[in-house]
């Protein structure tokens, strides 16, 4: 009985240190930091790194990175992320932070990992963990008590600064109303950056407790994540002891699993007899998410404030981005250009990388649903890939009849087509109890479901078959064979451009106005007697089916069904950074990510001196869109050192370089959460981005033939 | 043309309201006769867009009933109650911000008219516009003078063509009782003559009834056959608009003369 009791409250005294950080950044700027676990594991692997790579005394290194970096990478994060997103729209408030979730990791393992994996437990104490005090019988070790003590100080300080200093008075003001609190005299700027530097110190305290607990992978962060997840919406975002009341609820479920009271009494008893032994590995990482949906539902009716107006979500992302302003034959050049470039692809690509280029356009359908879901329906949804997977396996399952002898054996063509429907109602049910208790509550559900999903039904014994997948055929329709994989590529190839078609139908329709229309204004819209709840679930339901049928497609390709690597659910977070980096608004992005999903890894792989080109090409963007000119010819130099760099790297060969060698696998990763990141500053995506810029660009030059040569270089003198 | 109740077409009785300790309306009743423009006035802070959001199912009274046309519909949702014949404009615009001018109208009509099909939808079928939808939008954008502006965005519109947005909107839905909230604030003169005219069109021809919230003392007793109106979350006078110029208690409100 103790040693669960002690485990589970030393689970719960980290979770509730992060937890306590997450609330307080959310709180007191309305931007919900997915990347605070992400810090965490960047900040503990910069201890290790001073630890052990640098011979650093580790009570010296724990206290100079959580006391003195720690702070300061949160000021820096606010200054060059969080302050802008606090006037940003709600979708990209989330997104922005999604990027860095998925680039943070990736920096730190560039920087600070190295080329083989960290396998030791160096903590602040001593290593191995010596046994500290008993209790009832149970030994408790240096890092475990160093948890407890840490816990309770950070939950006591938090609630004494918070209730009794000034600073804490100004929290409360700013989480109230920014804009009064402003007004009355508080800096908010100096509050918020405060609680973002409190926060990234706690988010510190626990990676570099829980690293010596668990190890230094980003996988064993994982934990540490849903659970402060699952705790925040516990605690509405907002409420402190609920939010550790969570983390104690999570922290005790999971460590009596094991035990024999919860293991062999109960669930031995409940679950099928193949898969238990994975289920109940599984579950600690799903019982966060449970707890979650479960109080999800009770939330359901708490927060009947519906239409309590966020004047921020109303900020616009200014003028649309639709072809409507393009002129004639140019809105459609894009696509028809990109479309003509995949149709002859493998005529000179055959192979490898065809097959590659196949995959992407299967995914790039997936991405599709994301220009309905997030693009039209304005919606954050992190469970695409848990539709696609759930199609994937039902494919399989209908193709080959195979462990579900139950199922009637169809065609395979059919049977895409038929479990991309039977994920529909799954979609929808995602999606009601959360559309209205708002965006972020959203996001946490399909979060949730997406890793329910991954835990519990593609493990399961049928679908996952011990690692080996199912075997799925590939479909022989209407007298056309597409085993070959060049049929097939063309049969991915019309299917993209069908379901381009269906995504701009619904953009141009009355349900797309009606979301346009939702995007700008929930209350407007309501009042016309348009039910905001229905136009959005329809738009979940269409996505949801095109995620599952490109699911279906993706493994239809490549002829096994292995959703649980396959379609993972941090690929689902990947997936999103890459969409909304590409831009959801239109189709020729979900066309571009498809292809950047599944070309990067490849192409950064073999071809080292693809890095040098992009980044040459990310200078020369830099370069010409800066205005100020010393900072242009400081931007011009170092792209001319650059490419003498590159130039003296490539008569040697690259991957020698030992920290780009080492790097390679991190940078489309990387690439893009950065990409995600710049949302801030441009929300709508490279795609607008590059055609607005032509377009201005035209414009201007335009402009000029007609004004003459002479008032090309001043445009604003006065013509005499 | 309009259901067969002799009672108003829209009406809040009792109506009280209290955000936290301070209370915006306390035992308010106001009711909406068919084919009459009903002004509201009162002071800032008077509670008169408390009021509206009660009407128009925004927020929960905490006491008191609202009806439409003698249906009960004090828990229904603002869907509900457009579905009614309810429609509204709102003091802080609540434009979409991506959608056109006309694109504004379209919304507007189609959720009255049309019935969402995903089908249509999917097989591109559902941008045609609908039986008569293309003359009935472009005679309320050229009734408030909107057709020069009508493919132009709406984020971009000065405020007050945007209040002038909110209305046809509003029109385009084809209301019976139409909520203004201060449409006229933001507009010039010639604008607000314009408005004025085209309400009255509005209600001489097709009979809907107009409840106006206005800071525009002139333009309301013009317009209005009755008018309430509020001071603290109360109604302090109630009548024509001769009867109210006459009336000390809204002197006193709007003046700071005790009565």
């Amino acid at each position: 009985m103790w040693p669960y009791v002690i485990g589970g409250l030393v689970l719960a005294g980290v979770y509730s240190i992060a937890t306590l950080g997450l609330i307080l950044t959310y709180t007191s700027s309305r931007v919900f930091n997915f990347a605070h676990g992400a810090i965490a594991f960047f900040l503990a692997i910069f201890f290790h790194w001073l630890a052990v790579d640098h011979g650093w005394n580790p009570k010296l290194a724990g206290a100079f990175v959580v006391l003195v970096c720690a702070p300061l990478f949160g000021l820096f994060l606010w200054w060059a992320l969080f302050r802008r997103l606090t006037e940003a729209t709600s979708t990209i408030r989330l997104v922005s932070t999604i990027g860095l979730w998925v680039a943070l990791p990736a920096i730190g393992r560039i920087l600070f990992v190295g080329r083989e994996e960290i396998f030791d437990r160096t903590g602040v104490g001593p290593t191995p963990a010596a046994s500290w005090i008993r209790v009832a019988g149970t030994v408790i070790d240096s890092d475990e008590f160093l948890v407890l003590l840490v816990s309770v100080v950070v939950a006591v300080s938090m609630t004494i600064v918070l209730r009794y200093t000034p600073y804490g008075l100004q929290v409360r003001a700013t989480v109230d109303s920014p804009r009064m609190a402003g007004i009355s005299g508080i800096n908010t700027n100096v509050v918020s950056a405060g609680s973002w530097m409190i926060g990234t110190t706690l988010a510190g305290a626990a990676g570099v407790l829980l690293a010596p607990l668990k190890g230094y992978q980003e996988l064993n962060f994982t934990p540490l994540v849903l659970a402060m997840f699952a705790a925040a919406v516990i605690a509405r975002f907002h409420s402190l002891v609920m939010g550790v009341v969570g983390c104690l609820l999570i922290g005790m479920t999971q460590s009596f699993i094991p035990s024999k009271w919860v293991r062999d009494d109960f669930l031995y008893r409940v679950l099928p007899d193949q898969s238990q032994d994975v289920l109940i590995s599984k579950l600690p990482d799903s019982v966060p998410f449970i707890l979650l949906l479960i109080f999800l539902l009770c939330y359901r009716g708490v927060d009947r404030e519906r239409f309590a107006v966020d004047t921020r979500a109303a900020a616009t992302d200014g003028p649309p981005p639709t072809a409507r302003d393009l002129d004639g034959w140019r809105r459609f050049r894009t696509p028809a250009i990109l479309i003509l470039i995949v149709l002859l692809a493998p005529v000179p690509l055959a192979g490898r990388w065809e097959a590659i280029i196949a995959k992407g356009l299967a995914v790039g359908i997936a991405f599709l649903s994301y220009t309905i879901v997030a693009g039209e329906g304005g919606m954050v949804s992190l469970c695409q890939v848990a539709f696609a997977g759930i199609g994937g396996a039902m494919t399989a399952q209908l193709a080959t009849n195979d462990s579900w002898t139950w199922l009637p054996q169809v065609n395979g063509l059919l049977a895409i087509f038929l479990a991309a429907l039977i994920v529909v109602p799954f979609g929808l049910l995602v999606a009601l109890p959360s559309l209205r208790l708002g965006e972020l509550y959203l996001a946490m559900a399909t979060l949730a479901f997406a890793v329910l999903t991954q835990n519990l039904f593609f493990q399961s014994a049928s679908i996952n078959n011990f690692d080996g997948g199912v075997k799925v055929p590939r479909p022989h329709v209407f007298g056309v064979d597409f085993k070959g994989d060049t049929p097939f590529y063309y049969l991915l190839v019309v299917l993209f451009v069908l379901a381009a078609i269906l995504v701009m139908n619904v953009k141009r329709s009355t349900t797309g106005l009606n979301l346009a229309a939702t995007r700008s204004s929930e209350i407007a819209t309501a009042t016309l007697g348009i039910s905001v709840v229905r136009n959005r679930l329809i738009a979940f339901g269409v996505s949801s089916f095109l995620a599952a049928f490109a699911g279906g497609l993706s493994v239809t390709y490549v002829g096994i069904a292995l959703p649980a690597r396959e379609f993972d659910a941090l690929i689902g977070v990947v997936w999103l950074a890459i969409a909304v980096t590409w831009g959801v608004r239109s189709v020729a992005g979900a066309l571009l990510a498809g292809l950047s999903f599944a070309l990067f890894p490849q192409i950064f792989a073999e071809f080292e001196w693809f890095i040098l080109v992009l980044f040459g090409l990310i200078m020369l963007g830099i370069r010409s869109n800066v205005r100020r000119v010393v900072v242009q010819r400081i931007a011009l130099a170092l792209w001319a050192l650059f490419w003498l760099g590159a130039f003296l790297v490539w008569n040697g060969n690259l991957s020698e370089v030992p920290l780009i060698a080492d790097s390679i696998r991190e940078i489309p990763t990387t690439l893009f959460g950065l990409g995600a990141i710049g949302l801030a500053k441009e929300p709508r995506g490279i795609v607008y981005d590059v055609a607005h810029r032509s377009r201005a660009g035209r414009a201007e030059r335009a402009a000029r033939r007609s004004a003459g040569p002479s008032s090309a270089d001043e445009p604003e003198m006065v013509m005499p | 043309m309009i259901d067969s109740v002799a009672g108003p077409l829209l009406e809040a009785r009792g109506v009280t309201v209290a955000f936290g300790g301070l209370v915006a309306l306390s035992d308010v009743s106001l009711a909406v006769p068919p084919s009459t423009i009903v002004g509201l006035m009162g002071p800032n802070g008077a509670g008169k867009t408390t009021l509206f959001g009660v009407m128009s199912g925004l927020l929960r009274p905490r006491s008191g009933t609202v009806s439409i046309g003698g249906h009960d519909v004090t828990r229904s949702s603002p869907q509900a109650r457009a579905k009614r014949g309810l429609a509204r404009t709102f003091q802080r615009l609540e434009l979409f911000g991506e959608l056109t001018v006309r694109e504004h109208l379209v919304v507007a009509h189609r959720a009255r008219h049309r019935r969402l099909n995903l089908a249509v939808d999917l097989l591109g079928l559902g941008a045609r516009p609908g039986p008569g939808e293309s003359d009935r939008v472009d005679a309320i954008l050229n009734d408030l003078g909107l057709a020069a502006v009508a493919s132009h965005s709406a984020a971009a519109l000065p405020l007050g063509t945007g209040r002038l947005v909110e209305v046809a909107r509003a029109m385009a839905s084809e209301p019976k009782v139409l909520l203004l909230d201060e449409p006229s604030s933001g507009l010039d003169t010639r604008e607000t003559e314009q408005l004025g005219e085209a309400l009255r069109r509005l209600h001489g021809g097709q009979g809907v009834s107009l409840l106006l919230v206005e800071h525009n003392v002139e333009f309301v007793l013009a317009l209005a056959q009755q008018v309430t109106v509020l001071d603290f979350g109360r109604v302090i006078a109630e009548g024509t608009p001769a009867e109210i110029r006459g009336d000390h208690a809204v002197q006193a409100a709007y003046l700071g003369v005790s009565a």
